[in-house]
């Protein structure tokens, strides 16, 4: 294995603005999306391609012209960084409904970026013969509209849109599974930088780096290291480094509910007789978000991932002010305990820094797990 | 300033208000024991039309915040969901309604007899994060109580295309089906349609009573917007429409005489965003500047008319247009709505109310404040505050920065 396997993801990360901007100036289009509720199979499928918006860290200065300070820092920052001309390349944003944040700043991107394409679509919470119906017709005018923009959609290019987006999470979860067997090529660290920089990539590209990285992946060890094994579970996380300080304060992730971790990648795909159902189906089926399910079917859900990884304890980390993630945290936290299942709270701001507070409860949280378990 | 916690009322239809607010709470307490199921649902939107057509008894958790907050009781609700680790970023009708229901709902003494027991939650899919939350708490509270999952799509009201109303109107169905499976009881056509009917009646008085506060000078302010109620609560009886028409008379020949709410009225005022239930005095603050508060965004959300030809598709339409219309969902629409009713109403300047219990409605504000400024020269001013949480309001910084703008439109003035 070269020397640093994970380095084209990082480099991907960290170009990805020139990068784009030259993809976009040679005649592509490119589609912005906040939550990973939006149906980036339609967009592929339509010749667009999928970009999801990160926001980094740093500070408001800009955007606080548009924005109580009481907004989660995804969009806060990502605002901030539109307003920079970072996002000048994309031609437009879709956005699938989620939090009331998301569809808040849509709008005012909308109101700000005037010639750009917007379309904002509401998903239906139930699972019902109706909302299924409804849900196809909220993806057929997406498409219709994209069409607008210049695509051009047909239900073989979506088979093959499909295809494409279930082999990446295929391989993606199969990462999963190596670094819960402690996988050194693995770590959190890599497992992020692999996962994040497939949202700034034309997925074919994406598809080519990931199964090179997979074919010279080490053999798993024979048995994971050392470490109280946890969970984490909350918002975006754009910064490693609260990973790291979980590791390095006597914690091993064995398993994550992320927004850009495990939440969205599972399950691969759905099932249909039409490639629409076969869409409809999967995000349907989606691992939960909070922002659309109750903390109740969550913890289920939470209970049979920690029962499967090993995890013995859930880290919440949680974007401040994200409001989806702060009101399930009572209930979640409740029924794990209820279960056997430790947890504890961090929120972060903008700035990603970490208050030495942070690693002290961390240390402490391990240890107290450690003597008890 | 002292703190004024109640606004000064001068409609007398104004003060009457008391009595049809305990009445509603009583009919509420009552319900059980008069064998009318209680159902709690989310306000605006097209079911509580249903509930009454169905004799059942609508019941709102949202609007019992608001007493809560007036009764001084906020504080005590919210440090029970603060200790169940709710945190204080979240809405404050969540936390004030968690926290009710876990601690003074079992105890005996709250105003108007407190809120029944839930037969059934209305528990809705779509509407804000934070209602969606409040009642998948409910489900747990209360899990005897028999739960509706409603759907909902959110979409700009601009943007409604005729599959969004199929999927409400599917859903409307589903509900009534529900309901009769719940309850027992049947759907009466007729009486639905005479539902619908006196629930447009009420929307039809309401824009009459708000036509009315283009008179200069007007005859009533948001100090008075408690006759809201009515509309949150009693849409489709006839109560509301008796109290309506009262409210109109009142108000009718408070214009005709040309009488105003203060005698000097120099400043024409809108504001956005929910008031602060804890203080509502702060409508009076505006007036020793002769400023009066005329008109409120989220008033004319109370617009949207029913068609008694076609009952379920009319309140499909009301439940998809509601909470849209004043909240993030649709900023566009929001902004012309806005625009039309500063022009309408011969507004000086806008107070908007930056509400850290909403985010919501909160968010957009900015891009409304600069539409009035560039397109109509409309001046505003922001002020810091919560709908529900005293602690995330300084009356000193709200003086401050009310003094500043009032003396600046008043130099504007002359
Ligand atoms: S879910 Fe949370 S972090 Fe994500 S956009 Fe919404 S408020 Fe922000
Ligand atoms: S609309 Fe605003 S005030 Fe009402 S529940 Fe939602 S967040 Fe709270």
């Amino acid at each position: 294995m070269k020397n640093n396997p994970i380095q084209p993801f990082e480099k991907t990360i960290e170009d990805s603005r020139q990068r784009l901007m030259a993809l976009s100036a040679s005649g592509r289009k490119t589609i912005g999306y906040f939550c990973t509720y939006t149906p980036i199979e339609i967009l592929h499928a339509c010749g667009l391609v999928p970009i999801r918006i990160r926001a980094g860290a740093g500070r408001m200065d800009k955007a606080g012209a548009h924005l109580p300070d009481f907004i989660c820092p995804y969009m806060k920052l990502s605002l901030e960084k539109a307003l920079d001309g970072h996002y000048d390349f994309l031609s437009g944003i879709v956005q699938g409904y989620s939090c009331d944040a998301a569809c808040g700043l849509v709008n005012v991107w909308k109101d700000i970026f005037t010639d750009r394409f917007f379309h904002a679509m509401p998903l239906p919470y139930n699972d019902t013969r109706a909302s299924r119906t409804y849900y196809r017709s909220a993806l057929f005018e997406l498409a219709s509209r994209l069409e607008d923009l210049g695509g051009h959609f047909s239900e073989t290019a979506l088979t093959e849109s499909l295809n494409l987006y279930s082999c990446i999470r295929s391989l993606q979860l199969e990462l999963y599974d190596h670094r819960n067997k402690g996988n050194s090529a693995v770590t959190s660290r890599n497992l992020m930088a692999i996962v994040d920089a497939g949202f700034l990539l034309p997925p074919g590209e994406y598809l080519s780096m990931l199964a090179d990285f997979m074919d010279r992946l080490p053999p798993d060890p024979p048995a994971a290291e050392n470490g109280f094994p946890v969970m984490v579970s909350g918002s975006l996380v754009e910064d490693p480094k609260i990973l790291d300080t979980i590791e390095a304060s006597g914690g091993r992730i064995a398993a994550d509910d992320l927004c850009n971790g495990f939440r969205q990648i599972f399950p691969a795909d759905g099932r249909g007789k039409t490639p629409v159902d076969r869409l409809v189906d999967r995000y349907i089926n989606r691992f939960p978000c909070p922002a659309r399910a109750r903390a109740t079917d969550r913890s289920d859900r939470l209970l049979a991932l920690a029962k499967d990884s090993g995890a013995k304890a859930v880290v919440f980390i949680v974007q401040k002010f994200c409001t989806p993630h702060l009101a399930d945290y009572p209930t979640l936290s409740e029924v794990l305990k209820r279960n056997g299942l430790a947890s504890i709270l961090i929120e972060m701001d903008e700035t990603w820094q970490m208050e030495s507070q942070v690693k002290t409860r961390l240390e402490s949280f391990f240890e107290m797990m450690g003597s008890a378990g | 300033m002292e703190k004024t916690h109640k606004s000064t009322k001068r409609l007398k239809t104004a003060k009457e208000l008391q009595k049809v607010v305990s009445d509603y709470y009583l009919r509420c307490i009552s319900a059980r024991s008069e064998g009318r199921p209680v159902g709690w649902m989310p306000p605006m939107n097209g079911v509580i039309e249903l509930f009454y057509a169905m004799d059942l008894q609508p019941v709102f958790p949202e609007n019992w915040s608001p007493v809560c907050a007036a009764f001084g009781l906020a504080p005590e609700n919210f440090s029970v969901s603060e200790n169940m680790g709710y945190s204080r970023d979240l809405c404050g009708y969540l936390r004030n309604i968690i926290g009710y229901v876990h601690g003074l709902m079992n105890e005996k003494d709250s105003p108007f007899g407190g809120l029944p027991e839930p037969d059934m939650l209305m528990s809705p899919g779509g509407g804000c994060v934070p209602v969606m939350k409040i009642f998948h708490e409910l489900e747990r509270r209360f899990p005897d109580a028999k739960v509706f999952y409603a759907d909902l799509p959110q979409v700009a009201v601009e943007d409604i295309q005729a599959y969004h109303i199929d999927y409400a109107v599917a859903e409307s169905q589903r509900l009534v089906g529900f309901l009769t499976e719940a309850t027992g009881r049947r759907l009466d056509e007729d009486r639905l349609k005479e539902v619908v009917r006196l629930s447009d009646r009420a929307c039809e008085l309401w824009d009459e009573i708000m036509s009315f506060r283009r008179c200069r000078p007007v005859p009533f302010s948001a100090a008075e917007m408690g006759i809201m109620f009515v509309m949150v609560t009693l849409q489709g009886t006839q109560t509301a429409v008796d109290y309506l028409t009262r409210v109109r008379d009142e108000i009718r020949q408070k214009a005709e005489a040309g009488t105003g709410v203060i005698e000097d009225e120099k400043i024409r005022l809108f504001w956005d965003n929910i008031p602060l239930w804890y203080n509502m005095g702060l409508f009076n603050y505006f007036e020793k500047y002769g400023g009066v508060v005329v008109a409120e965004t989220y008033s004319a959300a109370w617009s949207i008319r029913l068609d008694k030809e076609n009952p379920i598709k009319s309140l499909a339409l009301k439940s998809l247009m509601s909470y849209p219309l004043v909240s993030c969902v649709s900023i566009n629409k929001r902004k012309e709505m806005v625009l039309k009713a500063c022009r309408d109403y011969a507004i000086d300047g806008v107070i908007f109310h930056r509400n850290k219990s909403c985010l919501p409605i909160t968010l957009g504000q900015m891009e409304i404040k600069e539409a009035l400024e560039k397109e109509l020269g409309i001046p505003s001013v922001i002020i810091d505050a919560d709908h529900m949480d005293e602690r995330n309001f300084s009356l000193a910084q709200f003086q401050t920065r009310v003094d500043a703008f009032m003396e600046m439109l008043l130099d504007r003035k002359e």
